[in-house]
């Protein structure tokens, strides 16, 4: 996974780095808020979770996909999907410790409040997990490292396949040829990813 | 009330557009950009209908990330060769879709018109409920949040778990080990 290779399509660009470095700040603070804010308005954990995701892909896409990831590199963002999940998992049981349901606010007995506190808490630990999954999930699919193995694999794999295969497999595979040529399109889209 | 009809009614006309767009186009960054257009039109669309929360997704999910997602894979594939704008027609594909909308627009017929009042959703009891008990139960303004968080949190809960277990699986299966 060499810089060059998987970052080829960026190109440095003062306007857009500036432009980011102002405007992120701003995106990260409003998807806090919109988790924070969800009990009160439009908004929760889901939603306030994938704009803090997508400020991190802002700054992705200024400054390059993998300074981007190296800079996230190390367990910040698994550690952040964890304890979003487990922060949830325990309001919910320590509720069964206080002798309430689980999941039952009240139970920790601070009236009110509490179970608005506790809903909040519980918006956040959704915003943990969903913008970690999704930071991941971007940066697994830039890197595109496994595009590359696959890609081969079914370069490799095709002929033997074929040859492999009885006479009832070789029937659905010219029943597949007679599509309009949309397989064999796919394929040479497969074979030039390498 | 008129105007907000004709409002929905010129939002979801450009939201069909710019879907048959996204269909018919055939270079993939056009269907793309048409995606993303088709997503802010339904998220206006949720506005006109008084669904912030929902809104809220649809744009942030539906017309922000997954275009995003869609534009690191392709910039993976290459462009497909030949100058048509269109993609070719599949008429068995249109068959099946045709099938599928028209069984789907036959119920169409039976839902209430749009911000009707005797709307089984808006005379339910468990709505009644919810609209009078959320605040004084769980201090929380927003009764989606109050429904999502307190009353139906096992289910959160599992939707989380879900997120997290679906996250795991497709990094897995991308086999990055190296960042995760």
């Amino acid at each position: 996974m060499s810089h060059a290779d998987s970052d080829q399509t960026y190109v440095e660009s003062t306007i857009i780095m500036t432009t980011v470095r102002v405007v992120v700040p701003f995106v990260f603070t409003f998807g806090l808020f919109v988790m924070f804010h969800g009990a009160e308005s439009a908004g929760g954990g889901f939603q306030g979770g994938v704009i803090v995701a997508s400020a991190v892909l802002l700054l992705a896409f200024a400054f390059g996909i993998e300074p981007t990831r190296e800079w996230l590199e190390g367990p910040l963002v698994k550690t952040t999907i964890a304890v979003g999940g487990a922060t949830f998992a325990f309001v919910g049981l320590g509720a069964l410790a206080m002798n309430g349901a689980f999941l039952e606010y009240e139970a920790y007995g601070f009236g009110s409040d509490g179970v608005k506190y506790g809903i909040e808490l519980v918006e956040l630990a959704i915003g943990a997990i969903v913008s970690g999954v999704l930071i991941s999930l971007f940066f697994s699919l830039a890197s595109g490292d496994f595009l590359v193995v696959s890609a081969n694999n079914g370069i490799e794999a095709e002929p033997s396949e074929n040859a492999a295969n009885g006479s009832d497999d070789a029937a659905s595979d010219s029943d597949n040829g007679s599509d309009d040529g949309v397989d064999a399109s796919v394929g040479a889209t497969g074979g030039e990813l390498a | 009330m008129t105007t907000v009809s004709t409002t929905l009614a010129i939002v979801l006309t450009f939201s069909v557009l710019a879907a048959l767009a996204a269909i018919f186009l055939r270079d993939v960054l056009n269907a793309i950009i048409a995606f993303a257009a088709f997503s802010f039109g339904i998220a206006v669309a949720w506005i006109l209908l008084a669904a912030p929360d929902v809104a809220l997704t649809e744009a942030a999910v539906g017309a922000g990330i997954t275009t995003v997602l869609f534009l690191v894979t392709i910039a993976k594939t290459v462009r497909p060769s030949g100058e048509r704008l269109l993609e070719a027609v599949e008429w068995r594909s249109v068959a099946i879709v045709v099938l599928l909308v028209g069984t789907l627009l036959t119920t169409v017929r039976s839902l209430p018109a749009v911000g009707s009042a005797d709307a089984p959703v808006a005379t339910s009891r468990v709505t009644e409920y919810y609209l009078q008990n959320a605040y004084p139960e769980t201090g929380v303004e927003n009764a989606v949040t109050a429904v999502l968080a307190a009353y139906r949190g096992f289910d959160t809960l599992g939707e989380a778990t879900v997120v997290i277990a679906a996250g795991v699986a497709v990094l897995l299966v991308l086999r990055q080990e190296a960042y995760v």
